[in-house]
């Protein structure tokens, strides 16, 4: 009987306890959407907005950002930014990853000392000469300016090599008594096994790209190449006239992307941690 | 000989390198540089010597920034931690769709951009009639100003940093505990070993390194800690801090002498002695990895 | 256009050249200028107008063309600064007064003082004479044309004064007299006042009820602040009295306005732009409002701040275009277009003083706060502030209100902290 029960005690817990986190991380993302579908001048913080009361009003504000900004083509500009960024973090990074997790060559630990070390300098030392370097090669408002300087990312390099770190040495040897070169081991042994890792940056990545503000706000300075978090600036000024709820409209559109993004590619995360879970 | 031997090596490792000397290691020596120097951006730069450090160290702002990020680092990197790992824990024991379902809504917090989430944590940290104060006057307690009571403003900060990040060291946690060959837990099962037990053993054992990835990059970025007191505050480049400088960090007070008094030798300066500080804690978690990991 | 752009980069180590090469081929080649603005004047309405103005310019001048860029407030100087940095500079470009001191430090703005006295007479005659002179920081030194700006205004939420018995018909006229009212709304369980200690530019409204632009500021030559301890421990005793009062938000906060409009606060001192949130809320929720002169300490005498955006030129070879372009959009007929359609103060007196703008009640009321108010950091463009001079201000008018300080040893101490802050 006590037996009988201890299990179920402990399943209504766990899912009390999984419950009410789920309200406390969800709530405050739903509360926005509800003063975004609210009639404008109603008060923000008072009541306890636990529905939208004004669909019309919602879509109204909406389309009167639209139609205000250019919000469509700073979608596009920062897809695009995103999009290459992980690309180039990806590849780049896997590449050296591979190296410094897996082998040994002179020069590693003091080449792998300095990347690491360069995660503890904070961006705004280097701001200022990034910035000026990044003029004097003409990139200032192109996409490669926004793009090239953030593909180094020691974080991606730390990331991977944990991961990658965890690949048997026996594996990679067997891969080299059966005839595969250096790339191919890397490309049919190495990126295989560290799948998870890589989509998992590859989501982290574009988070850190979506919400970066500082770096486009200096080197795009012209509308034709704002990203999203620069026009979403636009509404944010503390003195501007902008009512609270347009502000929280421009807000919420910035998110959107993000949460699609991460709703299609949680599929693929699901789909590569059951992989792995069978191999390993 | 050698060259021909470690050749591929080197090419796989030439993209990183080459972009990461052009796009950190030089601009982060031009920082060192200007560190010593008088420099606005445009002027040529005049050697000052160690003036920039000397200011910088006597500074009340230093002092209190400073004060702050350690209190700061010392609550919010191990509360984050634990409840990260807490998430996950939980997450791993719901199976199929409602995994999917927690494991999401856990993390969907991570997906806003940082500015999103601290402009919504203003609102619900009002006074009076926040929510949260709101939940609060329910159960008859008085209302709190979380964010300019310098009693509760560091962990308004806390609150909502845990909030933002938990999801996503969950998920590398997660990864890590995938990767935990199954066939661990069912000898220890076999062995006879309670849940609790295996936690203890098997799965906080077979975690240490993602753990310590997870410390370590939480610590190294809580250092920098920039966005979201920056907003919590209502901060611009000429006030910042809030209420009598409870949330001044570094950081921000770096951003305030660089673009707010445009004095980027100073600010780059700054930089330096912060990342002295965040080097030394790191090296600190380094040499106890390697003592843990000799005992 | 974007090759133009990468020349123009690639160039940018040699300007110095450039500039001289490309100063003789300007008139005849097309010419883009770059103008940035505040985001709020890039948006709907104000946008239209803008690019009206922008439109009339470039007819009269054939082969150019003006782009306007708008950007957030720290934005802006963050983007002027790089600019500057890099040699990218916007031509024209707004900001506010109180960042001129940098923008001049990293030579983004240009002296226009022989330019601006080789204008017709009448033209400058059309400014407002305090606002000009704080584009000058010598008397042959002009740094900007002095553009939008405000005066703090004193919103009174009507239904709140009335439920405290107050007779709201006539505004306090004096500051004990709001104070009265004040202890009134907060007896009868309502807010009176954000926190005013929490924000610079409140803890500055304040100051002025007592004092005035001689008291306030600072003295640049010897690097001091120029407030005067009498009347800050005044000021002080102030912010104590409120204490109790006050609804402890700041008045930026958008809990602020929240108070105000669910009616719980009755007074919010604060700039004109708040407005629209409230006239929104006029209309939906039947929010009952105005606004009225800050009172002082005598009758006569007005608090409150007040502050202008500048628009200023860069050196380089379009700056006399850009000049021109920014005498045209502040000149009387496009100043007084721009006050009618979003019924906001500027800088051109003449503009204000015309029939149809000086009948908008929220400009009647702003043209009189800023007539009698305190320049918020004057005087502009010597020296740049230092970080920890706004915030030792806002810090010890905290102390003293929380009661660490007695107004008097709070007032010498935070002159003290003050003085040793410019001397840095």
């Amino acid at each position: 009987m006590n037996r009988m029960s201890r299990p179920s005690i402990w399943t209504v817990l766990k899912w009390v306890l999984a419950v009410s986190i789920a309200a406390i991380a969800l709530f405050p993302i739903w509360w926005m959407i509800n003063v975004v579908f609210a009639v404008p001048g109603e008060p923000v913080s008072l009541n306890p907005r636990l529905f939208p009361t004004s669909i019309p009003a919602g879509i109204e504000k909406i389309r009167l950002i639209f139609t205000e900004t250019d919000y469509l083509r700073a979608y596009g500009i920062s897809l695009l930014y995103a999009v290459l960024t992980i690309a180039g973090v990806l590849i780049i990074g896997s590449l050296a990853a591979f190296e410094f997790a897996l082998f040994d060559f002179p020069g590693r630990r003091p080449l792998f000392g300095v990347v690491m070390l360069s995660l503890m300098v904070p961006t705004a030392v280097t701001i200022i000469p990034t910035y000026l370097l990044t003029s004097q090669l003409g990139w200032l408002n192109t996409m490669q300016g926004l793009v090239v300087p953030g593909l180094a990312s020691a974080f991606g390099l730390f990331m991977l090599m944990q991961f990658m770190r965890a690949i048997p040495s026996d594996m990679i040897e067997a891969a080299r008594l059966d005839g595969a070169s250096h790339f191919q081991i890397y490309w049919h042994v190495a990126l295989p096994l560290c799948r998870n890792a890589l989509v998992t940056l590859a989501i982290l990545t574009f988070m850190q790209t979506w919400g970066n503000y500082m770096w486009p706000l200096i080197v795009s300075s012209r509308p034709e190449m704002y990203t999203v978090g620069q026009v979403v600036g636009l509404f944010n000024s503390p003195l501007s006239h902008q009512t609270v709820d347009t502000v929280m409209t421009a807000n919420l559109l910035a998110a959107i992307p993000p949460l699609v993004f991460f709703l299609i590619f949680q599929r693929k995360i699901v789909a590569g941690i059951a992989m792995s879970g069978t191999k390993g | 000989m050698t060259l021909r031997r470690y050749l591929p090596h080197y090419l796989m490792i030439a993209p990183f390198i080459i972009l990461f000397a052009m796009f950190f290691l030089y601009p982060i020596l031009s920082g060192l540089y200007y560190s010593f120097h008088a420099w606005n951006g445009v002027r040529p730069p005049e050697f000052i010597g160690l003036t920039n450090y000397q200011k910088i160290i006597a500074s009340r702002d230093f002092a209190t920034a400073m004060r702050n990020l350690l209190t700061y680092v010392a609550i919010t990197v191990p509360a984050g931690i634990l409840v990260a790992l807490g998430l996950a824990l939980l997450v791993d024991n719901f199976t199929g769709r409602w995994a999917n379902f927690f494991r999401n809504a856990y993390f969907m917090p991570v997906v806003l951009p940082a500015f999103l989430a601290a402009t919504i944590w203003r609102w619900i940290y009002a006074p009076n009639f926040g929510l949260l104060n709101m939940m609060l006057g329910w159960f008859g307690l008085p209302s709190v100003n979380f964010l300019n009571d310098t009693g509760t403003m560091l962990y308004a900060l806390v609150a909502v940093d845990v909030w933002v990040s938990a999801g996503f060291n969950m998920v590398i946690i997660l990864a890590g505990l995938k990767n935990i060959p199954t066939e661990l837990y069912e000898a220890a099962r076999l062995d006879g070993a309670s849940k609790g037990q295996q936690i203890v053993h098997i799965t906080i054992p077979m975690l240490g390194p993602v753990l310590f990835f997870v410390v370590t990059y939480g610590l190294i970025s809580a250092m920098q800690v920039f966005d979201k007191p920056w907003l919590l505050t209502g901060s611009s480049f000429t006030t910042y801090g809030g209420r009598r400088n409870a949330l001044l960090f570094p950081v921000m007070d770096m951003m305030g002498r660089a673009f707010g008094g445009v004095r980027f030798g100073e600010a780059a300066a700054y930089g330096f002695i912060l990342t002295v500080a965040i080097m030394v804690l790191t090296a600190a978690m380094f040499a106890l990895r390697g003592w843990r990991g000799r005992k | 256009m974007r090759t133009l752009n990468k020349l123009r980069a690639g160039i940018a180590g040699v300007v110095a050249l450039a500039a001289i090469g490309s100063a003789g081929i300007a008139a005849a080649e097309d010419v883009k200028l770059q103008y940035w603005v505040y985001s709020d004047f890039a948006q709907g309405d104000a946008l239209a107008l803008q690019q009206e103005f922008i439109k009339e310019f470039t007819a009269k001048h054939p082969g150019v063309s003006i782009e306007i860029v708008g950007k957030g407030d720290d934005d802006l100087t963050a983007g002027q600064v790089a600019g500057a940095a890099s040699r990218q500079l916007p031509d024209v470009f707004m900001n506010a007064q109180s960042v001129g001191a940098q923008l001049v430090d990293v030579g983004a703005l240009d002296n226009l003082y022989t330019k601006w006295m080789a204008l017709p007479e009448d033209y400058r005659a059309q400014f407002d004479a305090d606002a000009l002179k704080g584009c000058m920081p010598k008397p042959d030194e002009l740094y900007c044309l002095p553009y939008t700006g405000f005066g703090s205004l004193l919103f009174r939420n009507l239904t709140v004064l009335e439920k405290a018995g107050i007779d709201a018909s006539t505004p306090p006229a004096t500051w004990d007299e709001w104070l009265a009212q004040m202890k009134k709304v907060k007896e009868a369980g309502m807010y009176a006042i954000p926190d005013d200690t929490l924000v610079f530019n409140s803890v500055a409204e304040i100051y002025a009820t007592s004092g005035g632009n001689d008291s306030w500021g600072f003295d640049w030559a010897n690097r001091k602040t120029r407030i005067d301890p009498a009347i800050m421990t005044k000021v002080l005793q102030k912010f104590v009295d409120m204490k109790e009062l006050n609804s402890s938000t700041s008045r930026n906060d958008q809990a602020t306005k929240d108070l105000f409009i669910s009616n719980q606060l009755a007074f919010h001192n604060i700039g004109p732009w708040v407005n629209p949130t409230y006239a929104d809320a006029a209309k939906t929720s039947g929010l009952k409002y105005d606004f009225v002169l800050i009172p002082g300490d005598t009758p006569g005498k007005t608090g409150g701040i007040r502050s202008y955006e500048m628009i200023g030129v860069a050196p380089g070879p379009h700056a006399d275009l850009a000049f021109e372009f920014a005498t045209y959009v502040t000149e009387k007929g496009q100043m007084a277009r721009w006050a009618k359609l979003l019924s906001r103060y500027n800088a051109n007196a003449a503009a204000m003083a015309d029939p149809d703008v000086s009948a908008l009640p929220l400009i009647k009321v702003s043209v009189e706060a800023a007539h009698g108010a305190m320049d918020v950091a004057a005087p502009y463009f010597i020296s740049s502030v230092p970080s920890c001079y706004n915030s030792t201000v806002t810090d010890i008018a905290s102390a003293t209100a929380d009661g660490e300080y007695t107004p008097e040893a709070g007032a010498k101490e935070m002159i003290t902290q003050l003085n040793d802050c410019l001397a840095r």
